[in-house]
């Protein structure tokens, strides 16, 4: 099976998982992590993993980016079943689909904000005259359009994430998926972020999962998620600080 | 993947002059190990090369031109008689003493040409005419071996081997392999020096009608005189730089040292290129990350050493153009064909390729979950 390389499939669930069960192996001891992991996202939502350290995020967040696989269980990202999907699959699938935010921003130093945007344009195939323009776009449109030369190593820590989040946003995926995203910023820096990432993915009828554990940005959250020995063991914390609209 | 590999690249100058001088050092080193190698040998071939004969007839078994055996002059007669044989003239190479103005001997090579047509006879004339020679007792010497010589002047009379010599013409640039400088005479004269029967000569110069073929005139040599030798220009001239590196160890001693120049280039790029990934291996797991493909990963790998052997190629040529402009004489040549510049970049883009499979390596094992776990 391959993954859907242009429109996702509109009917489709953009997150389904269901009975997911993943292990880590250091020789012969087995570390269970998910076990039997439920979840379902639907389109345009904006879902927050919360749960110490330890208890899987990042784990699951990476089998949804295609980047792990499950050791049981079905998982279909934008209606595309992982367990069918080759690695070459699973590249195109996050390549073309899903957008990443790291903790650390995880920027290329040597290439400026603008040229960081467009790298995953670039490795798309597309010329570097169209990355350029929808890269502008969207370094605008994170209030840093005249920021476009400078380096990273020139930029704060709020400015590098915000950078980061155009880099994930410039291909139009479906999917966000963001580690920590506020983890290396300040109060008010995580808050800027945070109020960006709401604006251009939900704003854009996009879904978004964060792993996340500071509870200053809990309210920009849909749904929070409680992750821990390996399953989601609490649901639906925090819908009245998103229904109140706190983020808008 | 252009543009990353170069931005990428360019990012880090102090790793980026690194690499560049493990290939410009490699460049260098090739082309001026060789071209030293090829000065060097041009000169074992040196009178092959300026003789104007098209063939080189000499007793059988020849292999050097500098090592000759007696052949006798009336063999002569049954070559010129063989179709497409325009002439062949008798042609003396043989050893002897120069006495010098400080009561000590220099060895030299004394070379006698055919003085109806000067066949074989010095050029590069610097001072008189090549025909200088038919005068009394005439020699050409030439102006570069002067100190060996002890400064020897125009109209100069000297003894060579026990008989006067006259310096009537000087030449620039005629020194061969040996260490002997060369005295052009005459046929006769030169026998004298010599100390050889005049119905004796070392070679037989053969030049050809036009649209001879040489190498059938050379069969046809054989068949007529068995007992004699001959060899087109440039296979003679091949044949005299091959008995110094098969039978003096030149070659592979050349060889050997341009090896490990190349070695020592390729583990300067190598190292540094990988150096370079390690620096930057988060970097290479965000790409995996969001979707670069392995593929795309080696392109931008393979695009950098391209550009470090490109950079590094234009870098070493212009290099070792300047040292050639300032450091090749006629004595220490540095002959370096555009075959030798072409190859050695050729080699070092190969090099600088193959070192790239070494990061590679490495940025294959990178799992992009590490970006998740920072």
């Amino acid at each position: 099976m391959k993954a859907t390389s242009s429109s996702p499939l509109v009917d489709a669930l953009p997150v389904v998982i269901h009975d997911l069960h993943k292990a880590y192996r250091r020789g012969a001891t087995s570390t269970p992590t998910l076990c039997g992991v439920e979840l379902t996202v639907d389109a345009g939502e904006c879902v927050f993993l919360v749960g110490p350290s330890g208890c899987g995020k990042s784990t699951l967040l990476s089998i949804l980016g295609c980047i792990l696989t499950p050791d049981r269980g079905t998982v279909q990202v934008l209606g595309n079943d992982l367990s069918r999907l080759d690695e070459t699959s699973r590249s195109t699938l996050r390549r073309n689909h899903i957008g990443f935010v790291f903790q650390r921003f995880q920027l290329i130093r040597g290439l400026s904000a603008l040229e960081n945007v467009c790298v995953p344009l670039l490795l798309r195939g597309e010329s570097q005259r169209v990355a350029r323009q929808r890269a502008s776009a969207l370094l605008a449109q994170v209030g840093l359009g005249d920021k476009g030369r400078s380096k990273p190593n020139e930029l704060s820590t709020g400015q590098c994430q915000r950078v980061a989040l155009a880099r994930a946003l410039v291909g139009d995926p479906e999917l966000i998926l963001a580690d920590e995203p506020t983890a290396a910023l300040d109060a008010t820096a995580g808050q800027e972020v945070m109020q960006l990432l709401r604006k251009l993915t939900t704003g854009e009828g996009k879904t978004a999962i964060v792993v996340t554990h500071d509870p200053r940005i809990l309210d920009f959250a849909d749904r929070v998620l409680h992750l821990e020995n390996g399953r989601i063991a609490e649901a639906d914390l925090s819908t009245t600080a998103a229904s109140a609209g706190t983020w808008r | 993947m252009w543009f990353l590999a170069i931005k990428t690249l360019l990012a880090d100058r102090g790793k980026l002059a690194t690499a560049l001088v493990g290939v410009v050092f490699s460049v260098v080193l090739v082309n001026l190990q060789g071209g030293l190698f090829l000065g060097l040998m041009g000169k074992a071939s040196l009178m092959v090369d300026y003789g104007q004969a098209d063939i080189w007839v000499g007793h059988r078994g020849m292999h050097n031109v500098d090592f000759t055996q007696d052949v006798p002059v009336r063999w002569g007669y049954r070559i010129r008689g063989i179709p497409g044989v325009k002439n062949a003239e008798p042609y003396v190479i043989g050893w002897s003493s120069m006495a010098l103005p400080s009561g000590s001997f220099e060895s030299v090579v004394v070379v006698g040409c055919e003085p109806a047509s000067l066949l074989g006879n010095a050029w590069n004339i610097t001072q008189g005419a090549p025909s200088s020679i038919l005068e009394p007792d005439g020699i050409v010497v030439d102006e570069l071996e002067a100190e060996k010589l002890e400064y020897p002047r125009m109209r100069e009379v000297r003894e060579i081997n026990g008989h006067r010599a006259r310096v009537v013409a000087t030449s620039r640039g005629i020194l061969g392999f040996l260490v002997a400088p060369y005295v052009f005479t005459t046929l006769d004269r030169a026998a004298t020096y010599l100390e050889k029967p005049l119905d004796t000569c070392s070679y037989f110069l053969v030049q050809l009608e036009p649209g001879a073929d040489a190498q059938q005139v050379c069969e046809m040599i054989h068949d007529r005189v068995p007992h004699l030798d001959a060899q087109p220009r440039d296979d003679y001239a091949r044949m005299s730089t091959e008995f110094w590196m098969t039978r003096t160890g030149l070659g592979i001693i050349f060889g050997l040292a341009t090896q490990l120049g190349l070695l020592v280039g390729l583990v300067m790029v190598a190292q540094t290129l990988y150096a370079s990934v390690l620096d930057r291996i988060s970097e290479f797991g965000t790409l995996k990350a969001i979707g670069a493909k392995e593929s795309q990963v080696y392109r931008i790998l393979l695009a950098q050493a391209l550009m470090l052997a490109t950079l590094g190629s234009i870098v070493g040529l212009v290099v070792v153009a300047v040292v050639q402009h300032y450091f090749s004489s006629p004595r220490t040549t540095i002959l370096i064909p555009l075959s030798l510049s072409l190859g050695s970049c050729a080699l070092v883009l190969a090099i600088c390729l193959v070192s790239s499979l070494l990061p590679y390596l490495r940025v294959r094992k990178v799992d992009p979950m590490m970006v998740l776990r920072s």
